[in-house]
């Protein structure tokens, strides 16, 4: 009896009727279907029994049986299997268990499912709004099928966020949405007593733009990847990767070794990138520019590279559902270990150079500090949490792609701090040119694209989880009927590791605030779900709303 | 410690020297498979409507203005130079261009379009069969269009007949305003 089997077998023996039916379509996913209201204790028992939460899913499916369902994902990470837990409630009276109060990284899932699906989640901790703004009516769930994609309610004046009550003796500093520590609209609400934090409260969402309900009512499935790709300006391939994997799974669409290979190149690549961007912005956020400098040098010839193989310095467009567009000819095979062999020594160079600096000492160690405990339960994902001395990473873990048959380490270390991740970071950038070099030698012949003779068949569950620099990002999809999905879902790295951010910042100092945010790679779009804007400098210039208007649409 | 880190750190910003480029004087040669600005060749085209089907933007639109008139424009505004059209379209009329630096103050220097004369199919008025063998891309193919230009608006509706009934319903198609104004 594998451990999948022994999972199902411990749920069936405690609960019983609780569990209405399973299915298992693949040996590494596991689909349950639960009572809604025993949703907490059979959550509790999975975490017990060794699962680590991903995400929450609703979805509304009011329109075929009346319901809305919503779906707790677990990741067992020895054994390399998901277990999905699929409870629904009747869409007049969706009212179900909250299993927030033990699980806290399920706080914003739920949260969001409140605003967009008009859930309710009974024992929440924290029941505000999440994702939509303040002045959005309170009886529109845009999510729900009825409700048109380009709807746009009338604006509201004076209403705001409430924030958390502030602790006594405390002032409160706002930090955002708008500020030059964060280099993406969202607001904190930092508690400091003198210099010291104790405590935070988070508004984010406010580049919401609903990437999902769009890829939901009009886009056909080979366009999402493009979409999914302009998620994240740092990781695209990665989102535009796990959704393509996610509709793999779900319509059972076979994808060349050589496409998977590809893949894995871009993936690869990215994190190399996106790890010497890292080191550059947290060297710049803590006053060491010569860091900044130096890292974005290196890193220029890895997007010069991409621009060669793809066409594009970023949103590399290569990934779309059933394998790649571009082939790595073999000219380009020799140009990217050629850059591979530059990077990597010029990474020796800013390593050695830079770990005995004592002033990068003082800055990162004991700063931000989580315990490995805390970490678990928030369930903080990526470098972060392999700082914390948490061994996970899905490349390893839940092998998608052609990492199965690549030899690699996790770099794993224990000092629970902001320093600790940037050891981690630096030594997957080794890694990574390792990865790279493997892919190379190892990468077969063929073809790069699987071509559909069928329609995917609807309502089939997909989910996949790929590594991304920041963390896992967790894609699920349930297919469509009319050549698009009926529901996606993305997780980005940055919303279990955002969650966390308040625990992390409570006792440091004010100062720090910037390097422990940015320490986790935060990626605000990614978790808001549109595209990156970037930041360039110039005067300042207070912009009428008509102007703001007229420059994003012009006169329609 | 300190010192030795700080010395090594000298050697490490001396010895590559300054990198900057001399843009935009001296302009770095893109390389051969650069998705700048597409380029539409109407020689080639026979207006199927593969791209303005693929196009993730929505920035290809096509208005059947009768039987056999199909006017494409291309609103380079919001394209997002992923080449999907060009990989496509089955003629190859559509290429990616090394050309990048398109700012503008007039987004009509962006744009496109074309008029094309469409013949009857003796069958079934319109089709296509573009040996296009993956079932997502054939799924949209069909058909006659009727995207508004002017408003820049993407109909998803197809007819297999010309239908000036749904012709003249989309001449006045407004984008969705605030309720109540």
């Amino acid at each position: 009896m594998n451990s999948l089997d022994k999972v199902l077998k411990a749920l069936q023996d405690k609960f019983g009727a609780g569990i209405t039916g399973h299915a298992s379509p693949l040996p590494t996913r596991l689909f349950i279907n639960i009572k809604a209201e025993m949703v907490r204790e059979i959550s509790n028992e999975v975490v017990t029994l060794g699962g680590r939460y991903l995400v929450g899913i609703g979805h509304d499916n009011i329109a075929r049986d009346g319901n809305i369902g919503m779906i707790h994902t677990f990741g067992f990470d020895k054994d390399n299997f998901i277990v999905h837990l699929n409870a629904a409630v009747p869409g007049s009276n969706p009212v179900m268990p909250s299993i927030t109060p033990d699980i806290p990284g399920a706080g914003w899932s739920e949260r969001e499912y409140q605003d967009l699906l008009g859930m309710k989640f009974e024992g929440h901790p924290k029941p505000k709004r999440l994702v939509v703004a303040d002045d959005w009516p309170a009886d529109i769930f845009p999510m729900r099928k009825e409700v048109p994609y380009n709807m746009v309610p009338p604006a509201a004046e004076d209403v705001a966020y409430q924030l958390d009550e502030c602790p006594e003796g405390c002032s409160i500093i706002p930090v955002g949405p708008f500020h030059t520590a964060l280099h993406e609209p969202e607001h904190f609400a930092v508690y400091v007593d003198g210099e010291t934090i104790k405590g935070c409260d988070y508004r984010g969402f406010m580049t919401h733009r609903g990437i999902e309900k769009l890829c939901e009512s009009q886009v056909s499935y080979n366009e999402v990847p493009f979409i999914a790709e302009r998620i994240c300006g740092i990781c695209g391939s990665v989102h535009a990767t796990a959704y393509s994997q996610a509709v793999e799974m779900a319509g059972g669409i076979p994808v060349p070794k050589r496409a998977e290979y590809i893949r894995s190149l871009l993936l690869e690549i990215e994190r190399l990138h996106s790890h010497l961007l890292w080191l550059g912005v947290a060297g710049h956020l803590i006053g060491f520019d010569t860091v900044f400098m130096q890292s974005w040098r290196v890193r220029e010839n890895i997007m010069w590279l991409s621009e060669r193989i793809t066409g594009n310095r970023k949103t590399y467009g290569m990934v779309i559902v059933g394998g790649v567009r571009r082939d790595i000819t073999p000219v380009i095979g020799e140009d990217i270990l050629k850059v591979c062999a530059k990077v990597e020594e010029e990474v020796k160079i800013i390593h050695k150079s830079i770990t005995g600096d004592t002033a990068l000492h003082k800055r990162t160690k004991g700063v931000g500090y989580l315990s490995k405990e805390e970490a678990i339960k928030w369930s903080l994902v990526g470098p972060v949490a392999r700082a914390r001395g948490i061994d996970i990473d899905v490349r390893r873990d839940h092998p998608y792609a052609a990492y199965s048959e690549l030899q690699f380490n996790v770099p794993v270390v224990d000092t629970c701090d902001v320093w600790g991740t940037l050891v981690v970071r630096l030594l997957e950038i080794y890694e990574s040119i390792s990865l790279i070099r493997q892919i190379i030698a190892k990468m077969p012949k063929g073809e790069i694209l699987t071509e559909l003779s069928e329609e995917i068949p609807s309502l089939k569950h997909g989910i996949s989880v790929v590594e991304a620099p920041r963390g896992e990002s967790v894609h699920f999809v349930i297919t469509g009927e009319e050549n698009r999905p009926d529901r996606w879902r993305v997780r980005a790295p940055t919303y279990p590791n955002l969650q966390a951010i308040p625990a992390m910042l409570l006792n440091d100092q004010f100062a720090d605030f910037p390097i422990i945010v940015g320490s986790i790679d935060p990626c605000f779009s990614c978790t808001d779900r549109v595209e990156v804007v970037s930041v360039t400098s110039g005067k300042k210039r207070i912009m009428s709303k008509s102007e703001i208007e007229f420059i994003s649409r012009g006169n329609r | 410690m300190w010192l030795t880190s700080k010395i090594k750190q000298v050697l490490m910003v001396i010895k590559p020297g300054v990198v900057t480029l001399n843009y935009p004087f001296e302009k770095r040669p893109v390389p051969e498979n650069f998705r700048g600005a597409p380029y539409w060749d109407h020689e080639k085209c026979i207006g199927c409507g593969g791209c303005a089907n693929h196009c993730p933007a929505r920035t290809i639109l096509i208005r059947d203005i009768c039987q056999e008139i199909r006017v494409m424009v291309y609103d380079g505004s919001r394209c997002t130079y992923c080449g999907r059209c060009a990989d496509v379209c089955p003629e190859k009329a559509i290429t990616m261009t090394d050309r990048y630096e398109l700012a503008t103050d007039d987004r009509q220097d962006l744009n496109e379009s074309m008029e094309l004369f469409m013949l009857t199919c003796q069958r079934c008025g319109r089709c296509y069969d573009m040996e296009n063998v993956n079932m997502i891309d054939r799924m949209d193919l069909q058909g006659y269009r009727y995207d508004n230009i002017e408003a820049r608006a993407f109909i998803r509706k197809t007819t297999d007949r010309f239908d000036p009934e749904m012709l003249k319903k989309t001449a006045d198609y407004k984008r969705p305003s605030k309720i109540g104004e």
